[in-house]
């Protein structure tokens, strides 16, 4: 135990590795500078904004929010159960994230159709072209993390003790950064114009 | 362990709704700093407890905790 605390206390060994950090982080700079200029364009024209992120059903994306939140909460109790050798309720808590992954991914669907047939496409306002280019970029990357969840539930159904902890928490870690960028999409598209 | 997590996810789901909640009154600037400082909060909080950054090296924490202060600070000096 002692010797996981002084890895995990290292610089080069985050939990999960350190290649995945990186990637959250190329991925965290990726979005911010894509939200810096959805707020930027926003103070510049803060009418048009207004009133097309009300056109937005926030009661959705709130819906959306817990689910994601959810799955998230579910992702990290699998990890501790893995931890502590409880294989079957890893496999149960994976099961109920990537559930809740995929609960995100049809509502989102659910909500795109809506903006379809109101004639709300990307060439409808600035507003919208942001909200479609990082509401669907995000989508992507929510399917990419459910089917990670997916493959490592399949490995620890597979091999259990002889599944890696590091490639573990290095996919769990993907699947919490789609939460980071979602808190961070949520407030600026939805609440705050 | 799993308390912590639980207690975790309760304070999410409450900020995640008083922030809604809160949009859903004319924004004013409080109203504003009082949304992205939930947002904030809500991400190291994933970031710390769920992605366990609590046990990593200070490096990786500061970094994270730079980019929230940095993203909260670009969302009120825009919208404020």
């Amino acid at each position: 135990m002692d010797s996981v605390s002084t890895q995990q206390k290292s610089i080069f060994y985050p939990p999960g590795g350190i290649l995945i950090w990186i990637v959250i982080y190329v991925e965290l700079l990726t979005f911010g500078m894509a939200i810096a200029a959805l707020a930027y364009y926003g103070s510049q024209e803060r009418v048009l904004f207004h009133q097309h992120s009300q056109l937005l059903n926030k009661t959705i994306a709130a819906i959306n929010t817990v689910f994601l939140l959810t799955g998230g909460y579910f992702a990290a109790r699998a990890v501790y159960y893995f931890k502590a050798g409880l294989y079957a309720k890893t496999n149960r808590f994976f099961g109920w994230a990537i559930i809740s992954g995929l609960a995100f991914l049809v509502l989102k669907i659910v909500e795109y159709h809506q903006k379809l047939e109101a004639g709300l496409t990307m060439n409808y306002s600035s507003f919208f072209m942001n909200y479609w280019l990082l509401t669907a970029f995000h989508w992507l990357h929510v399917l990419v993390g459910v089917v990670i969840l997916f493959f490592i539930r399949r490995g620890i159904q597979q091999k259990k003790e002889k599944a890696s902890l590091d490639d573990i928490e290095a996919g769990t870690a993907f699947w919490h950064m789609c939460d980071l960028i979602w808190l961070l999409l949520f407030p600026i598209l939805y609440l705050l114009f | 362990m799993q308390k912590t997590l639980t207690y975790t996810y309760a304070l999410l789901l409450v900020l995640t709704l008083t922030g809604a909640l809160l949009s859903s009154f004319s924004i004013s600037k409080t109203i504003v700093l009082a949304i992205v400082a939930f947002s904030i909060a809500k991400f190291l909080t994933v970031a710390f407890q769920f992605m366990e950054l609590k046990n990593a090296h200070s490096f990786w924490k500061v970094l994270i905790v730079l980019y929230g202060c940095l993203i909260g600070g670009v969302f009120i000096t825009m919208l404020y």
